[in-house]
């Protein structure tokens, strides 16, 4: 039975793209080999724990770190050396907020800020902040962690790039902000059809908008798959076992979560639906259901995967 | 219009949204004629994924749920209450709680049973709370008083 978790995805275009991406910082490796595909016009949620790559892969997209192995292209572009070029088609949130620019107003730092894009328009960007319900007259160096968000979010958007590189954008924002800051997302990405990657390691915030997923760990890409294949593929089935099973050793390598309390057994595995529950069967189980998992549990039941 | 995704659910999003498409014309609370709106408001709305939106419209126009109007969102079609449509939420209801039964092992036969006893001695408060119109349960003697 095939075992291995979807590490390609053959949809193309794609809006960005990595291949054997790797990254060094001094002796330790943030990155071993990574093989980002974003399609063009995805919302694709990059998650995994802190530490995992994240943001050293989001960074390598902008040319903001330059890579030690592996190719990057971004909107066609090479960010090694057309980083000025990729980052004027960027919307990008950092993971932290903290510029040099503490002492302007948030009006002067979205003035700042829009001549360096031709296409920034200055109505859409009076109506996030409105919506965002982020002052222009407010100090930048004493915003608030959630109302910094925003201010970046603002940045991001307001010149409708066609790529935006959110990294934890509901980092720090209230419950009531961050769902206001989804909806002003899903607008956005139905006006603009961009493409959207979100690095996340709290996957219900952004499970609503996202279609496409990729699991990091330990900086490789372990697995990366649009949400139906992923709705179809893991499924997790509830089982009786005998009292001296002997586990299905066919399915060794597609289990990807064990769970179970005495002789009923809940298993995660990835594979087609009758296949799975035919092997099952045949190693002695009498199984009772196969459920669909919620994008957090299969988002868990990846990153929890022991190998 | 705000219609009830929820993220816990394992069904795919357009699933949720077609599903409460054809409960809310079922119930009558959609009638014939009403828009709904475009996929980015109703996206915007829903926090999803507009291609999500986009498939769930798609879907309802192929059942003749909705006809898309050039420029606008789809708009009702069909009329709403007819009694197809109650019968085929039922049935996705009790598909739904059959496939719950399984998993706890539960036979078809044991959920009839189970579901007769529990309706039978549903409170009437509890019954109105629940259906606008009352619940028609053959063979359940407190529907009689």
């Amino acid at each position: 039975m095939t075992s291995a978790l979807p590490v390609r995805l053959t949809e193309g275009p794609f809006a960005a793209a990595t291949q054997g991406l790797a990254k060094r910082f001094g002796r330790d490796f943030a990155l071993l080999g990574v093989d980002l595909q974003v399609p063009e016009g995805a919302v694709y949620v990059l998650v995994g724990p802190n530490g995992a790559g994240k943001t050293t892969t989001l960074k390598l997209l902008l040319g903001l770190y330059t890579p030690d192995a592996g190719d990057v292209r971004v909107l066609g572009l090479d960010p090694r050396t057309q980083g000025p070029l990729v980052r004027a088609q960027v919307g990008y949130v950092p993971e932290r907020g903290d510029w040099g620019y503490g002492y302007m107003t948030v009006g002067r730092l979205l003035e700042h800020h829009a001549a360096y894009f031709p296409r920034w328009d200055w109505q859409y960007a009076h109506r996030l902040a409105g919506a965002f319900n982020v002052g222009l007259d407010r100090r930048v160096g004493r915003l608030s962690k959630g109302v910094t968000r925003r201010v970046h979010l603002i940045l991001a958007m307001a010149h409708r790039p066609p790529l935006l590189l959110l990294d934890e954008p509901t980092d720090g924002l209230d419950p009531v902000m961050r769902d206001e800051t989804l909806g002003m997302l899903a607008g956005h990405v139905a006006e603009t059809g961009c493409t959207v990657v979100i690095s996340t390691h709290l996957v219900h915030e952004v499970d609503r908008l996202a279609d496409h997923l990729g699991v990091m760990r330990d900086g490789r890409l372990t697995a990366q798959m649009p949400r139906e294949v992923l709705h179809h593929n893991l499924r997790r089935y509830r089982a009786e076992v005998p009292v001296d099973w002997n586990g299905a050793p066919r399915l060794n390598g597609t289990v990807i979560r064990r769970g179970g309390v005495g002789r009923e057994i809940q298993w995660s595995v990835w594979g087609d639906e009758r296949e799975v529950a035919r092997l099952l069967a045949e190693s002695g189980a009498t199984v009772r259901d196969a459920a669909p998992l919620t994008l957090e549990d299969a988002a868990v039941a990846l990153l929890s995967r022991k190998d | 219009m705000q219609l009830a995704i929820d993220t816990a659910d394992a069904r795919p999003i357009e699933t949720q949204i077609v599903d409460e498409v054809r409960r809310a014309l079922a119930l009558g609370a959609l009638e014939p004629g009403t828009p709904l709106p475009p996929v980015r408001t109703m996206a915007a709305e829903l926090r999803v994924n507009p291609g999500a939106v986009a498939r769930a419209y798609q879907v309802l126009q192929e059942q003749g749920v909705v006809e898309m109007r050039w420029g606008h969102g789809p708009v009702v079609a069909r009329p709403s209450g007819a009694s197809e449509d109650r019968a085929a939420l039922a049935k996705r209801v009790a598909e739904r709680a059959l496939r719950e039964a399984r998993r706890h092992g539960v036979t078809p036969r044991e959920l009839a049973e189970a579901l007769r006893l529990a309706a039978a001695s549903e409170r009437p408060a509890e019954r109105s709370e629940h259906a606008s119109e009352p619940v028609r349960t053959p063979g359940n003697p407190s529907s009689r008083d």
